[in-house]
């Protein structure tokens, strides 16, 4: 049935379209995309023909405008190098192009003569850029920047946030007084986000990861970037966790530049960290090694936070939340003592809570 | 008791989309017993009697109460203007497109983009109440501190359709057609994506029907992609079957919705989109993609895509136009999601908001 003998006999059919039967639009969709992978796996559908339809409006679109990497842009370019002099002739008009040809053959020795130099200088300088290219590719190996590329590439995220919600409490505490609003970043799947807006705070979150299940308050942004986006001063309290633990020192201190300037006075920033000690022991070795970042201690933020004008800081150390050594029952006084001194070193609180403060 | 709204509109083109819903929402003002004049940047001759320059605006002669009401889509130097002025202010949001779209084709028009977003958070200072067409444009106001948001939707000029259609455009559509003809609206910008359109239906032709057609309506907003749009289509082969109509007139539009098939909407950023109600009017079966305000203006009217790989958009188009039940239920689900964005439906909502205003 051909598209348009099919719209007039279904409209004739029913009447009228408006009453047709519902269709299950997801159900639909499915079905067509089981059909798709079929024809694809079967080759009815060219393997190589979606890919033939994006080289083709590359030729056309701006480099920066395909997603391109460095090589490919720079491959553009080497390919831009060639300059060609034989310019089309073609016209609807009947003696245009007879007109143009003369044009071409004029001043053809001379377009040649200015487009051989223009092209050796832009080669040279492909070339250049493609040697600069080499040397970074081997800087960027023999440098940490190789670790965040990796970190970048998500294999080495977290596969899931950890669980905050036993902060609620703390957290409903340092935010009763606040008016205006309050963002949480990263907020993970939500679950402290909803525990905050259900004791009346303002609260909403942003998350960088795509996340099937969570609260209809976090949005899909990297916490810095989201935070560049604000006015200053534009949230009555800022709370940090997720991103604190992984980011570079130097993204870190970025961070709480930001947080200081987005923040109203007289407001609130939060950080929700990990213990550097207990970061590194409950997390898998490959993230460990390859993340960009550690985790700062309390006592750091509490410091950076400061030195950004903000006053009254307060820390909470989190519930212990790993297996202490159990002292010996009647035991020697002493060796109790030193069973309690290696579990203040070794199992101590593995997160923290702290709150500074803008002054008005 | 409000006195006067008076709207201050950058660009007046009277029969666009913001031009339609300043004039639809004049008149709703009006028959509110509220003053309400348009004070424009730039407009055309013809609307001239209808409009007023922004800066021979005097002042509050109407009434004590007086509210200046922004159409905010794009950057403007009446933005600059309306800060300075005294009076309480109003602002319609419609959206003002990300200039990372812009900034590869047309690097003026993104920092013109980039002007204009920089002057939003500006206006929340000074704004006792600003409007949203859609949700997802509400997010954004809200994002950059406006204290006070409502959802309203555009108004949309239904009527125009009903009131005739140029039969010689249409009968030579008619008459030309040999397989499903695909139309898009929407002006040819980068952040439209007529070129993942023109791709999907490259596949469509390649794997269904050799014989469809395809129909981009819509003035340029950028050169340089209107170009390598057309220098695709010639390097695809299509130039036959692919048309560029430009700007045209509503009886025109009408000729083309009554003519295809099927409307297809790959955009990847809309803050409202009235094409998508323009084709259910008009009983087309709507392929959409999510993004941005598309899922909203949609609802259940069109077919949702998260993937709009070529290949997988035409499946989903040879599905809507070949079977006549898919078809026929899309169209009744638009005509039940037109109900819910009818003028009278729009007319009540901004009723509810514009009380608020005491």
């Amino acid at each position: 049935m051909s598209p348009t003998d099919g719209r007039g006999a279904a409209s004739d059919a029913t009447g009228g379209t408006s009453h047709a039967p519902a269709i299950d639009h997801q159900k639909l969709l499915a079905e067509i995309d089981a059909e798709v992978q079929r024809k694809r796996e079967s080759g009815d559908i060219p393997a190589d023909l979606e890919r033939e339809l994006d080289l083709v409006f590359a030729r056309f679109a701006p480099v920066d405008a395909l997603e391109a990497d460095f090589e490919q842009v720079l491959t553009r370019a080497e390919q831009a190098t060639f300059i060609d002099v034989i310019a089309p002739v073609e016209s609807s008009r009947p003696v245009v192009p007879i007109f143009k040809k003369v044009v071409r053959k004029v001043v053809g020795w001379y377009l040649r003569y200015v487009a051989q130099q223009t092209s050796a200088f832009a080669h040279a300088i492909t070339r250049a850029v493609r040697l600069l290219g080499e040397r970074v590719d081997v800087l960027e190996q023999a440098s940490p920047v190789a670790a965040q590329r990796a970190a970048a590439d998500g294999d080495v995220q977290p596969p899931s946030a950890p669980d905050l919600s036993h902060w609620a409490p703390t957290l409903a505490r340092w935010l009763q007084a606040t008016t205006g609003r309050v963002l949480h970043a990263e907020a993970g799947d939500g679950a402290l986000l909803a525990a905050l807006v259900e004791a009346g705070v303002d609260a909403y979150g942003v998350d960088p990861r795509p996340r099937p299940n969570v609260v209809n308050e976090v949005r899909e942004d990297e916490a810095a970037v989201h935070l560049r986006a604000l006015p200053d001063g534009a949230l009555a309290a800022i709370v940090l966790s997720g991103c604190v633990d992984r980011m570079a020192l130097g993204a870190q201190l970025q961070l709480a530049d930001l947080v200081a300037t987005k923040v109203a006075p007289g407001g609130t920033v939060i950080v929700l960290g990990t213990h550097p000690a207990a970061w590194a022991e409950s997390h898998a070795p490959v993230h460990v090694d390859l993340s960009p970042g550690r985790p700062l201690h309390p006592e750091t933020w509490q410091h950076l936070l400061a030195q950004r004008g903000m006053t009254e800081s307060e820390i909470v150390a989190g519930p212990p939340d790993r297996a202490a050594l159990a002292p010996v029952p009647k035991g020697d006084r002493v060796l109790n003592a030193n069973i309690e001194r290696l579990n203040a070193l070794l199992f101590g609180p593995s997160s923290y809570a702290l709150a500074a403060h803008r002054p008005e | 008791m409000v006195d006067a709204i008076h709207q201050f509109v950058p660009s007046f083109v009277p029969r666009d989309a913001i031009g339609t819903h300043t004039r639809a929402l004049r008149a709703l003002l009006h028959d509110m017993g509220i003053e309400s004049d348009l004070y424009v940047g730039e407009t055309r001759e013809a609307a001239r009697g209808e409009t007023r320059p922004y800066l021979s605006y005097a002042g509050a002669r109407s009434g004590p109460r007086t509210w200046l009401l922004y159409q905010l889509s794009t950057g403007s130097k009446m933005a600059e203007y309306l800060l300075a002025r005294p009076e309480p202010k109003l602002v319609d949001y419609h959206n003002i497109t990300p200039p990372s779209f812009f900034f590869p084709w047309e690097a003026h028009v993104g920092v013109e983009l980039d002007h204009g977003r920089q002057q939003i958070p500006l206006l929340s200072g000074c704004t006792d109440l600003a409007f949203a067409d859609s949700a997802y444009n509400e997010d954004e106001l809200i994002e950059v501190g406006f204290p006070k948001t409502v959802v309203a939707p555009i108004f949309v000029d239904y009527e125009s359709f009903d009131q005739g259609v140029d039969t010689r455009l249409l009968n030579s559509l008619l008459s030309a057609k040999r397989g499903a003809h695909w139309l898009f609206v929407g002006r040819v910008a980068p952040n439209k994506c007529q070129h993942e359109v023109v791709k999907a239906f490259a596949a469509y032709r390649s794997l269904y029907d050799a014989e469809a057609r395809l129909t981009l309506v819509g003035g340029s907003s950028s050169h340089a992609y209107k170009t390598a749009i057309e220098q695709y289509v010639e390097a695809l082969g299509l130039e036959g079957a692919v048309t560029l109509t430009g700007n045209i007139g509503q009886q025109a539009l009408a000729a083309h919705f009554q003519a295809a098939d099927v409307f297809v909407c790959l955009s990847e950023h809309e803050g409202f989109c009235v094409p998508l109600l323009e084709a259910m009017h008009n009983r087309l079966p709507v392929v959409a993609y999510d993004a941005t305000a598309v899922p909203e203006t949609l609802g259940d009217g069109g077919l949702l895509l998260t993937d709009k790989s070529p290949v997988n958009v035409a499946a989903v188009v040879h599905r809507v136009v070949s079977d006549a039940s898919v078809r026929d239920a899309l169209v009744g689900a638009g005509q039940e999601r037109l109900a819910f964005f009818s003028t009278e439906r729009v007319r009540e909502r901004w009723v509810d908001a514009l009380k608020s205003l005491g």
